[in-house]
Protein backbone atom coordinates (compact mmCIF):
# COMPACT_ATOMS: atom_id res chain seq x y z
CA UNK A 1 0.00 0.00 0.00
CA UNK A 2 2.64 2.08 0.77
CA UNK A 3 4.56 1.68 -2.56
CA UNK A 4 1.32 2.51 -4.37
CA UNK A 5 2.07 6.25 -2.88
CA UNK A 6 5.27 6.52 -2.99
CA UNK A 7 5.64 5.30 -6.70
CA UNK A 8 3.64 7.92 -8.29
CA UNK A 9 4.91 10.98 -5.36
CA UNK A 10 8.30 9.85 -6.90
CA UNK A 11 7.31 10.22 -10.03
CA UNK A 12 4.85 13.69 -9.51
CA UNK A 13 8.53 14.99 -7.54
CA UNK A 14 10.77 14.05 -10.69
CA UNK A 15 8.20 15.54 -12.75
CA UNK A 16 8.73 18.59 -11.31
CA UNK A 17 12.27 18.67 -11.27
CA UNK A 18 12.23 18.56 -15.43
CA UNK A 19 10.19 20.94 -15.67
CA UNK A 20 11.92 23.14 -13.58
CA UNK A 21 15.34 22.07 -15.53
CA UNK A 22 13.70 22.58 -18.79
CA UNK A 23 12.67 26.36 -17.97
CA UNK A 24 15.62 26.60 -17.16
CA UNK A 25 17.15 25.79 -20.43
CA UNK A 26 14.35 27.64 -22.45
CA UNK A 27 14.74 30.48 -20.82
CA UNK A 28 18.59 30.45 -21.63
CA UNK A 29 17.63 29.99 -25.26
CA UNK A 30 15.09 32.43 -25.41
CA UNK A 31 16.81 35.34 -23.68
CA UNK A 32 19.61 34.69 -26.43
CA UNK A 33 22.21 34.40 -23.43
CA UNK A 34 22.92 31.03 -25.04
CA UNK A 35 24.81 33.08 -28.26
CA UNK A 36 27.63 32.94 -26.31
CA UNK A 37 28.59 29.64 -26.66
CA UNK A 38 26.71 29.76 -30.43
CA UNK A 39 29.66 27.78 -31.89
CA UNK A 40 28.90 25.15 -29.90
CA UNK A 41 25.51 25.22 -30.59
CA UNK A 42 26.53 25.01 -34.70
CA UNK A 43 28.70 21.91 -33.27
CA UNK A 44 26.07 20.26 -32.13
CA UNK A 45 23.81 21.43 -35.12
CA UNK A 46 26.92 19.63 -37.42
CA UNK A 47 26.79 16.24 -35.73
CA UNK A 48 22.61 16.48 -35.66
CA UNK A 49 22.84 16.32 -39.04
CA UNK A 50 25.59 14.09 -39.89
CA UNK A 51 24.76 11.32 -37.57
CA UNK A 52 20.51 11.41 -37.01
CA UNK A 53 19.18 12.59 -40.53
CA UNK A 54 19.71 9.42 -42.17
CA UNK A 55 18.51 7.68 -39.22
CA UNK A 56 15.30 9.00 -38.80
CA UNK A 57 14.61 9.40 -42.63
CA UNK A 58 14.87 5.92 -42.68
CA UNK A 59 12.24 4.66 -40.44
CA UNK A 60 9.50 7.44 -41.62
CA UNK A 61 10.14 5.72 -45.27
CA UNK A 62 9.25 2.43 -43.59
CA UNK A 63 6.50 4.09 -41.74
CA UNK A 64 5.35 5.85 -45.01
CA UNK A 65 5.17 2.58 -47.07
CA UNK A 66 3.27 0.93 -44.10
CA UNK A 67 1.03 3.79 -44.15
CA UNK A 68 0.09 3.35 -48.69
CA UNK A 69 0.21 -0.24 -48.17
CA UNK A 70 -2.41 -0.61 -45.44
CA UNK A 71 -4.68 2.68 -47.07
CA UNK A 72 -4.48 0.67 -50.57
CA UNK A 73 -5.91 -2.41 -49.85
CA UNK A 74 -8.36 -0.49 -47.39
CA UNK A 75 -9.53 1.41 -49.99
CA UNK A 76 -9.53 -0.90 -52.48
CA UNK A 77 -11.90 -3.07 -50.20
CA UNK A 78 -14.20 -0.48 -49.88
CA UNK A 79 -14.67 -0.38 -53.30
CA UNK A 80 -13.00 2.88 -53.52
CA UNK A 81 -8.96 2.32 -54.68
CA UNK A 82 -8.92 5.57 -56.14
CA UNK A 83 -9.40 7.22 -52.63
CA UNK A 84 -6.23 5.63 -50.88
CA UNK A 85 -4.74 9.48 -51.71
CA UNK A 86 -7.17 10.18 -48.51
CA UNK A 87 -5.40 7.67 -45.83
CA UNK A 88 -1.87 8.19 -47.42
CA UNK A 89 -2.35 11.67 -46.92
CA UNK A 90 -3.82 11.81 -43.36
CA UNK A 91 -2.09 9.14 -42.16
CA UNK A 92 1.53 10.54 -43.19
CA UNK A 93 1.01 14.40 -42.63
CA UNK A 94 -1.07 14.41 -39.62
CA UNK A 95 -0.36 11.20 -37.21
CA UNK A 96 2.43 8.32 -38.12
CA UNK A 97 5.13 11.03 -39.53
CA UNK A 98 5.25 13.17 -36.43
CA UNK A 99 5.03 10.16 -34.23
CA UNK A 100 8.16 7.91 -35.83
CA UNK A 101 9.66 11.27 -36.07
CA UNK A 102 9.29 11.33 -31.95
CA UNK A 103 10.30 7.77 -31.39
CA UNK A 104 13.70 7.96 -33.92
CA UNK A 105 14.41 11.25 -32.06
CA UNK A 106 13.94 9.68 -28.64
CA UNK A 107 16.12 6.70 -29.47
CA UNK A 108 18.66 7.90 -31.37
CA UNK A 109 19.17 12.08 -30.34
CA UNK A 110 18.06 11.05 -26.74
CA UNK A 111 19.04 8.73 -25.78
CA UNK A 112 22.30 9.95 -27.11
CA UNK A 113 22.12 12.73 -25.38
CA UNK A 114 21.84 10.69 -21.87
CA UNK A 115 24.54 9.10 -22.38
CA UNK A 116 26.98 11.62 -23.64
CA UNK A 117 26.21 13.88 -20.65
CA UNK A 118 25.91 11.44 -18.28
CA UNK A 119 29.55 10.26 -19.40
CA UNK A 120 30.51 13.85 -18.64
CA UNK A 121 28.90 13.97 -15.39
CA UNK A 122 30.15 11.12 -13.72
CA UNK A 123 34.40 11.69 -14.87
CA UNK A 124 33.51 15.19 -13.52
CA UNK A 125 33.59 17.03 -16.68
CA UNK A 126 30.91 18.77 -16.11
CA UNK A 127 31.84 19.85 -12.55
CA UNK A 128 35.36 20.74 -14.65
CA UNK A 129 33.42 23.27 -16.55
CA UNK A 130 31.98 25.18 -13.49
CA UNK A 131 35.43 25.55 -12.30
CA UNK A 132 36.37 27.24 -15.62
CA UNK A 133 33.44 29.77 -14.55
CA UNK A 134 31.53 28.03 -17.73
CA UNK A 135 27.82 27.30 -16.80
CA UNK A 136 27.18 23.32 -17.99
CA UNK A 137 23.44 24.51 -18.66
CA UNK A 138 24.01 26.66 -20.57
CA UNK A 139 27.20 25.18 -22.56
CA UNK A 140 26.02 21.82 -22.60
CA UNK A 141 22.32 21.81 -22.52
CA UNK A 142 21.10 24.75 -23.96
CA UNK A 143 23.53 24.59 -27.10
CA UNK A 144 21.56 21.34 -27.48
CA UNK A 145 18.25 22.56 -27.78
CA UNK A 146 19.01 25.59 -29.78
CA UNK A 147 20.36 23.20 -32.20
CA UNK A 148 17.71 21.23 -32.14
CA UNK A 149 15.72 24.35 -33.30
CA UNK A 150 17.96 25.04 -35.62
CA UNK A 151 18.09 21.77 -37.24
CA UNK A 152 14.87 19.84 -37.10
CA UNK A 153 12.34 21.67 -38.47
CA UNK A 154 14.10 21.36 -41.94
CA UNK A 155 14.67 17.48 -40.84
CA UNK A 156 11.21 17.37 -40.02
CA UNK A 157 10.14 18.75 -43.21
CA UNK A 158 12.25 16.62 -45.50
CA UNK A 159 11.36 13.23 -43.41
CA UNK A 160 7.49 14.14 -44.25
CA UNK A 161 8.82 14.16 -47.96
CA UNK A 162 10.26 10.46 -47.69
CA UNK A 163 7.08 9.35 -46.10
CA UNK A 164 4.86 10.70 -49.12
CA UNK A 165 7.75 9.05 -51.05
CA UNK A 166 7.00 6.16 -49.73
CA UNK A 167 3.73 5.65 -49.53
CA UNK A 168 3.21 6.83 -53.36
CA UNK A 169 5.77 3.72 -54.20
CA UNK A 170 3.21 1.70 -52.19
CA UNK A 171 0.26 2.30 -53.30
CA UNK A 172 0.58 3.34 -56.76
CA UNK A 173 3.97 1.31 -57.80
CA UNK A 174 3.38 -1.46 -55.72
CA UNK A 175 -0.01 -2.26 -55.14
CA UNK A 176 -1.38 -0.43 -58.58
CA UNK A 177 -5.01 0.05 -57.73
CA UNK A 178 -4.89 3.16 -58.73
CA UNK A 179 -2.97 5.43 -61.81
CA UNK A 180 -0.24 8.19 -60.98
CA UNK A 181 -2.21 10.97 -61.51
CA UNK A 182 -5.35 9.59 -60.02
CA UNK A 183 -3.77 9.04 -56.74
CA UNK A 184 -1.93 12.81 -56.56
CA UNK A 185 -5.27 14.51 -57.20
CA UNK A 186 -7.08 13.23 -54.49
CA UNK A 187 -3.62 13.36 -52.06
CA UNK A 188 -3.21 17.26 -52.79
CA UNK A 189 -6.57 17.55 -52.25
CA UNK A 190 -6.96 16.36 -48.78
CA UNK A 191 -3.90 18.21 -47.31
CA UNK A 192 -3.56 22.29 -47.04
CA UNK A 193 -0.67 24.45 -45.66
CA UNK A 194 -2.24 24.54 -42.20
CA UNK A 195 -2.14 20.85 -41.69
CA UNK A 196 1.70 20.78 -42.30
CA UNK A 197 1.91 23.15 -40.03
CA UNK A 198 0.19 22.01 -37.25
CA UNK A 199 2.09 18.61 -37.80
CA UNK A 200 5.46 20.72 -37.73
CA UNK A 201 4.03 22.26 -34.18
CA UNK A 202 3.53 18.58 -33.12
CA UNK A 203 6.67 17.46 -34.43
CA UNK A 204 8.72 19.84 -33.10
CA UNK A 205 7.15 19.93 -29.45
CA UNK A 206 8.07 16.64 -29.18
CA UNK A 207 11.17 17.42 -30.17
CA UNK A 208 12.25 19.94 -27.86
CA UNK A 209 10.36 17.67 -24.85
CA UNK A 210 12.85 14.67 -26.08
CA UNK A 211 15.95 16.94 -25.88
CA UNK A 212 14.69 18.66 -22.13
CA UNK A 213 14.31 15.00 -21.14
CA UNK A 214 17.72 13.71 -22.55
CA UNK A 215 19.53 16.58 -20.81
CA UNK A 216 17.71 16.73 -17.60
CA UNK A 217 18.83 12.45 -17.18
CA UNK A 218 22.17 13.18 -18.74
CA UNK A 219 23.18 15.84 -16.61
CA UNK A 220 21.79 14.61 -13.32
CA UNK A 221 22.87 10.95 -14.05
CA UNK A 222 25.19 9.40 -10.96
CA UNK A 223 26.77 5.99 -10.05
CA UNK A 224 28.98 5.38 -12.27
CA UNK A 225 29.13 3.54 -15.87
CA UNK A 226 25.98 1.45 -14.72
CA UNK A 227 24.26 4.69 -13.77
CA UNK A 228 24.45 6.29 -16.75
CA UNK A 229 23.07 3.05 -18.50
CA UNK A 230 20.06 3.22 -16.38
CA UNK A 231 19.45 7.11 -17.11
CA UNK A 232 19.83 6.15 -20.83
CA UNK A 233 17.16 3.23 -20.27
CA UNK A 234 14.82 5.66 -17.64
CA UNK A 235 14.95 8.62 -20.11
CA UNK A 236 13.66 6.36 -23.24
CA UNK A 237 10.06 5.36 -21.17
CA UNK A 238 9.39 9.12 -20.16
CA UNK A 239 10.16 9.84 -23.92
CA UNK A 240 8.00 7.30 -25.39
CA UNK A 241 5.50 8.53 -23.06
CA UNK A 242 5.48 12.01 -23.80
CA UNK A 243 5.34 11.55 -27.38
CA UNK A 244 2.43 9.92 -27.20
CA UNK A 245 0.37 12.19 -24.86
CA UNK A 246 2.10 15.24 -27.11
CA UNK A 247 0.49 13.27 -30.01
CA UNK A 248 -2.69 12.68 -28.71
CA UNK A 249 -2.86 16.30 -27.51
CA UNK A 250 -1.99 17.85 -30.90
CA UNK A 251 -4.60 15.88 -32.81
CA UNK A 252 -7.34 16.95 -30.40
CA UNK A 253 -6.25 20.69 -30.58
CA UNK A 254 -5.69 21.13 -34.10
CA UNK A 255 -8.47 18.24 -36.32
CA UNK A 256 -10.50 17.39 -32.86
CA UNK A 257 -13.24 20.17 -33.65
CA UNK A 258 -12.55 20.49 -37.76
CA UNK A 259 -11.39 17.60 -39.68
CA UNK A 260 -10.34 19.93 -42.41
CA UNK A 261 -11.57 17.91 -45.23
CA UNK A 262 -12.99 19.43 -48.93
CA UNK A 263 -16.11 17.16 -48.36
CA UNK A 264 -19.22 17.64 -46.46
CA UNK A 265 -20.12 20.59 -44.81
CA UNK B 1 27.62 -2.84 -39.80
CA UNK B 2 27.05 -5.99 -41.88
CA UNK B 3 30.07 -7.90 -39.90
CA UNK B 4 27.25 -7.28 -36.44
CA UNK B 5 24.14 -8.35 -38.30
CA UNK B 6 26.19 -11.36 -38.65
CA UNK B 7 27.33 -11.74 -34.94
CA UNK B 8 23.76 -11.00 -34.20
CA UNK B 9 22.10 -13.94 -36.16
CA UNK B 10 25.12 -16.20 -34.87
CA UNK B 11 23.94 -15.20 -31.51
CA UNK B 12 20.54 -15.68 -32.60
CA UNK B 13 21.52 -19.08 -33.75
CA UNK B 14 22.95 -20.05 -30.19
CA UNK B 15 20.57 -19.01 -28.41
CA UNK B 16 18.28 -21.20 -30.10
CA UNK B 17 20.50 -24.12 -29.68
CA UNK B 18 21.16 -23.45 -26.03
CA UNK B 19 17.52 -23.18 -25.07
CA UNK B 20 16.46 -26.19 -26.70
CA UNK B 21 19.61 -28.31 -25.63
CA UNK B 22 19.06 -30.27 -21.83
CA UNK B 23 20.30 -29.56 -19.30
CA UNK B 24 17.66 -26.43 -18.77
CA UNK B 25 19.21 -23.96 -15.92
CA UNK B 26 17.41 -20.89 -17.17
CA UNK B 27 13.74 -21.32 -15.27
CA UNK B 28 13.92 -18.95 -12.05
CA UNK B 29 15.92 -16.53 -14.55
CA UNK B 30 13.20 -16.41 -17.03
CA UNK B 31 10.34 -15.74 -14.49
CA UNK B 32 11.94 -13.16 -13.00
CA UNK B 33 12.42 -11.13 -16.42
CA UNK B 34 9.14 -12.05 -17.05
CA UNK B 35 7.74 -10.22 -14.36
CA UNK B 36 10.78 -7.56 -14.55
CA UNK B 37 8.99 -6.79 -17.97
CA UNK B 38 5.33 -6.72 -17.25
CA UNK B 39 6.23 -4.31 -14.05
CA UNK B 40 8.29 -2.16 -16.28
CA UNK B 41 6.10 -2.29 -19.51
CA UNK B 42 2.47 -1.85 -18.08
CA UNK B 43 1.94 1.17 -17.40
CA UNK B 44 3.73 3.30 -20.78
CA UNK B 45 2.19 0.93 -22.52
CA UNK B 46 -1.26 1.59 -20.87
CA UNK B 47 -1.35 5.33 -21.80
CA UNK B 48 0.82 4.99 -25.00
CA UNK B 49 -2.25 2.31 -26.64
CA UNK B 50 -5.12 4.81 -25.16
CA UNK B 51 -2.89 7.65 -26.58
CA UNK B 52 -2.23 6.50 -29.74
CA UNK B 53 -6.23 4.51 -30.37
CA UNK B 54 -7.55 7.46 -29.90
CA UNK B 55 -5.89 9.56 -31.54
CA UNK B 56 -4.71 8.64 -35.20
CA UNK B 57 -7.35 5.64 -35.58
CA UNK B 58 -10.07 7.29 -33.44
CA UNK B 59 -10.08 10.70 -34.09
CA UNK B 60 -9.00 11.21 -37.40
CA UNK B 61 -11.24 8.11 -38.86
CA UNK B 62 -14.68 9.33 -36.84
CA UNK B 63 -13.72 12.87 -38.28
CA UNK B 64 -13.92 11.21 -41.83
CA UNK B 65 -16.76 9.02 -41.47
CA UNK B 66 -18.74 11.69 -39.60
CA UNK B 67 -18.62 13.41 -42.79
CA UNK B 68 -20.50 11.03 -44.72
CA UNK B 69 -23.11 10.30 -41.49
CA UNK B 70 -21.33 6.70 -41.01
CA UNK B 71 -19.55 6.69 -37.55
CA UNK B 72 -20.63 3.04 -36.53
CA UNK B 73 -17.77 1.48 -39.66
CA UNK B 74 -15.84 3.38 -37.13
CA UNK B 75 -15.08 -0.75 -35.02
CA UNK B 76 -14.59 -2.17 -38.07
CA UNK B 77 -11.44 0.05 -39.44
CA UNK B 78 -10.11 -0.87 -35.48
CA UNK B 79 -10.14 -4.73 -36.72
CA UNK B 80 -7.60 -3.08 -39.61
CA UNK B 81 -6.09 0.02 -37.95
CA UNK B 82 -5.27 -1.73 -34.22
CA UNK B 83 -5.79 -5.79 -34.41
CA UNK B 84 -3.42 -5.58 -37.63
CA UNK B 85 -1.34 -3.20 -37.36
CA UNK B 86 -1.33 -0.59 -34.56
CA UNK B 87 -0.99 -2.47 -31.72
CA UNK B 88 1.54 -4.46 -32.47
CA UNK B 89 3.34 -1.18 -33.20
CA UNK B 90 2.91 0.12 -30.25
CA UNK B 91 3.56 -3.04 -28.49
CA UNK B 92 6.98 -3.44 -29.95
CA UNK B 93 7.85 0.28 -29.53
CA UNK B 94 7.50 0.18 -25.77
CA UNK B 95 8.96 -2.84 -25.28
CA UNK B 96 12.25 -2.54 -27.01
CA UNK B 97 12.20 0.99 -25.50
CA UNK B 98 11.30 0.04 -21.87
CA UNK B 99 12.10 -3.31 -21.34
CA UNK B 100 14.77 -3.84 -24.19
CA UNK B 101 16.66 -0.34 -22.84
CA UNK B 102 16.47 -1.90 -19.28
CA UNK B 103 17.89 -5.47 -20.25
CA UNK B 104 21.27 -3.93 -22.80
CA UNK B 105 21.75 -1.40 -19.41
CA UNK B 106 21.74 -4.57 -17.06
CA UNK B 107 23.78 -6.47 -18.93
CA UNK B 108 26.34 -3.83 -20.22
CA UNK B 109 26.61 -3.23 -16.73
CA UNK B 110 27.63 -6.69 -16.01
CA UNK B 111 29.98 -6.74 -19.20
CA UNK B 112 31.59 -3.47 -17.69
CA UNK B 113 31.88 -4.65 -14.51
CA UNK B 114 33.70 -8.31 -16.13
CA UNK B 115 31.35 -10.41 -14.02
CA UNK B 116 30.23 -11.71 -17.25
CA UNK B 117 33.93 -12.91 -17.87
CA UNK B 118 33.51 -14.38 -14.19
CA UNK B 119 31.13 -16.43 -15.08
CA UNK B 120 32.45 -18.07 -18.05
CA UNK B 121 35.82 -18.78 -15.65
CA UNK B 122 33.33 -19.96 -13.46
CA UNK B 123 32.04 -22.63 -16.28
CA UNK B 124 28.42 -21.01 -16.64
CA UNK B 125 27.19 -20.28 -20.18
CA UNK B 126 26.29 -16.62 -20.23
CA UNK B 127 24.40 -17.59 -23.32
CA UNK B 128 22.24 -20.33 -21.65
CA UNK B 129 22.00 -18.49 -18.16
CA UNK B 130 21.75 -14.50 -19.03
CA UNK B 131 20.50 -14.73 -22.71
CA UNK B 132 17.78 -17.63 -23.32
CA UNK B 133 15.59 -16.75 -20.39
CA UNK B 134 15.50 -12.97 -21.50
CA UNK B 135 14.88 -13.92 -25.06
CA UNK B 136 11.98 -16.63 -24.48
CA UNK B 137 10.81 -14.19 -21.65
CA UNK B 138 10.74 -11.17 -24.04
CA UNK B 139 9.04 -13.26 -26.84
CA UNK B 140 6.18 -13.93 -24.60
CA UNK B 141 5.94 -11.22 -22.84
CA UNK B 142 5.67 -9.12 -25.90
CA UNK B 143 3.34 -11.71 -27.71
CA UNK B 144 0.96 -11.13 -24.77
CA UNK B 145 1.13 -7.66 -24.56
CA UNK B 146 0.06 -7.29 -28.14
CA UNK B 147 -3.37 -9.20 -26.17
CA UNK B 148 -3.09 -5.57 -23.87
CA UNK B 149 -2.10 -3.46 -26.46
CA UNK B 150 -5.10 -4.47 -28.43
CA UNK B 151 -7.91 -3.65 -25.63
CA UNK B 152 -6.43 -0.52 -24.90
CA UNK B 153 -6.23 0.44 -28.10
CA UNK B 154 -10.16 -0.64 -28.70
CA UNK B 155 -10.53 1.71 -26.01
CA UNK B 156 -9.40 4.54 -27.47
CA UNK B 157 -11.72 4.04 -30.60
CA UNK B 158 -14.40 3.78 -27.84
CA UNK B 159 -12.92 7.07 -26.13
CA UNK B 160 -13.21 8.75 -29.83
CA UNK B 161 -16.94 7.15 -30.66
CA UNK B 162 -18.44 8.31 -27.02
CA UNK B 163 -16.58 11.80 -27.67
CA UNK B 164 -18.24 12.57 -30.90
CA UNK B 165 -21.60 12.03 -29.13
CA UNK B 166 -22.66 8.20 -30.71
CA UNK B 167 -23.68 4.76 -29.59
CA UNK B 168 -21.42 2.55 -28.90
CA UNK B 169 -23.63 -0.57 -29.78
CA UNK B 170 -22.93 -0.34 -33.96
CA UNK B 171 -19.16 0.79 -32.75
CA UNK B 172 -19.17 -3.32 -31.20
CA UNK B 173 -21.64 -4.76 -33.99
CA UNK B 174 -18.54 -3.44 -36.92
CA UNK B 175 -16.26 -5.14 -34.96
CA UNK B 176 -16.54 -7.78 -34.26
CA UNK B 177 -18.33 -8.58 -38.05
CA UNK B 178 -14.99 -7.88 -39.02
CA UNK B 179 -12.52 -9.49 -36.82
CA UNK B 180 -11.36 -12.51 -38.35
CA UNK B 181 -9.04 -15.14 -36.61
CA UNK B 182 -6.37 -14.45 -39.11
CA UNK B 183 -5.82 -10.82 -38.11
CA UNK B 184 -5.49 -12.27 -34.19
CA UNK B 185 -3.30 -14.64 -34.63
CA UNK B 186 -1.09 -12.52 -37.64
CA UNK B 187 -0.98 -9.91 -34.82
CA UNK B 188 0.29 -12.55 -31.89
CA UNK B 189 3.29 -13.87 -34.34
CA UNK B 190 3.89 -11.15 -35.38
CA UNK B 191 4.64 -9.44 -32.13
CA UNK B 192 6.38 -12.96 -30.86
CA UNK B 193 8.47 -12.38 -33.45
CA UNK B 194 8.62 -8.44 -32.50
CA UNK B 195 9.70 -9.67 -29.07
CA UNK B 196 12.82 -12.51 -30.42
CA UNK B 197 14.18 -9.43 -32.66
CA UNK B 198 14.26 -6.66 -29.68
CA UNK B 199 15.56 -9.40 -26.87
CA UNK B 200 18.61 -10.32 -29.41
CA UNK B 201 19.53 -6.85 -30.08
CA UNK B 202 19.77 -5.59 -26.65
CA UNK B 203 21.20 -8.78 -25.45
CA UNK B 204 24.02 -8.33 -28.24
CA UNK B 205 24.49 -4.82 -27.50
CA UNK B 206 24.70 -5.25 -23.95
CA UNK B 207 26.68 -8.30 -24.12
CA UNK B 208 29.59 -6.18 -26.38
CA UNK B 209 28.98 -2.85 -24.26
CA UNK B 210 32.37 -1.65 -23.97
CA UNK B 211 34.92 1.60 -24.05
CA UNK B 212 34.31 2.64 -20.54
CA UNK B 213 31.89 5.24 -18.75
CA UNK B 214 30.14 6.53 -22.25
CA UNK B 215 30.34 2.32 -23.16
CA UNK B 216 27.49 1.77 -21.60
CA UNK B 217 24.72 4.33 -22.79
CA UNK B 218 26.29 4.50 -26.05
CA UNK B 219 25.65 0.50 -26.28
CA UNK B 220 21.43 1.35 -24.74
CA UNK B 221 22.09 4.34 -27.61
CA UNK B 222 22.64 1.92 -30.67
CA UNK B 223 20.69 -1.34 -29.48
CA UNK B 224 17.37 0.78 -29.44
CA UNK B 225 18.00 2.35 -32.56
CA UNK B 226 18.58 -1.11 -34.02
CA UNK B 227 15.89 -2.68 -32.83
CA UNK B 228 13.27 -0.13 -34.03
CA UNK B 229 14.61 -0.67 -37.47
CA UNK B 230 14.70 -4.10 -37.27
CA UNK B 231 11.15 -3.91 -36.10
CA UNK B 232 9.75 -1.52 -38.28
CA UNK B 233 11.76 -3.55 -41.60
CA UNK B 234 9.95 -7.07 -40.41
CA UNK B 235 6.53 -5.32 -39.69
CA UNK B 236 6.56 -4.47 -42.90
CA UNK B 237 7.71 -7.70 -44.84
CA UNK B 238 5.27 -9.48 -42.16
CA UNK B 239 2.06 -7.08 -42.93
CA UNK B 240 2.70 -7.71 -47.25
CA UNK B 241 2.86 -11.08 -46.98
CA UNK B 242 -0.03 -11.30 -44.73
CA UNK B 243 -2.16 -9.29 -46.70
CA UNK B 244 -1.12 -10.72 -50.29
CA UNK B 245 -1.38 -14.21 -49.21
CA UNK B 246 -4.88 -14.03 -47.14
CA UNK B 247 -6.75 -11.93 -49.27
CA UNK B 248 -10.08 -12.74 -47.32
CA UNK B 249 -8.98 -10.26 -44.08
CA UNK B 250 -8.23 -7.26 -46.37
CA UNK B 251 -12.51 -7.11 -46.87
CA UNK B 252 -12.81 -4.38 -44.10
CA UNK B 253 -16.53 -3.54 -44.92
CA UNK B 254 -19.18 -5.68 -44.03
Amino acid sequence: MNDLILTPKGWIESFGEIVKFGAQMVRDVATLRVLKFFGEALRQAGILIISSTLVIWGLVFIIGLECGLEGGYFSYSDGTPAYSGVFAAWCDLRELVPLVFGYMMAAKVGTGIVAELGSMRISDEIDALEVMGISGMRFLCATRLLAALMVLPFVYLASIGAGFFASYLAVVQQLGYVSSGGFFLIFWEFQNPPDLLYSLIKAMAMAVVIVIVGCYYGYNASGGPVGVGTATAKSMVLNLVSVHLIGMLGTQLFWGANPRAPIGG
Amino acid sequence: MLEEVGNMMILTGRTLVSAVRPPYPYGSEFTGQFLFAIRLCWFPLLISTIAFGYEAPGLQAANFLVLFGALDRLGGFFVLASIREFAPFVDAIVLAGVAGTAITADLGARKIREELDALQVLGVDPIKNLVVPRFLALMLVTGLFDIYALIFGVFGGILATVVNHAPLGPFFATFFNNAETTDLWGSVVKTTLFGAIIAIVCCYKGMTASGGAEGVGRAVNQAVVIAFLGVFAFNYAFTETLLATHPEITTIIK
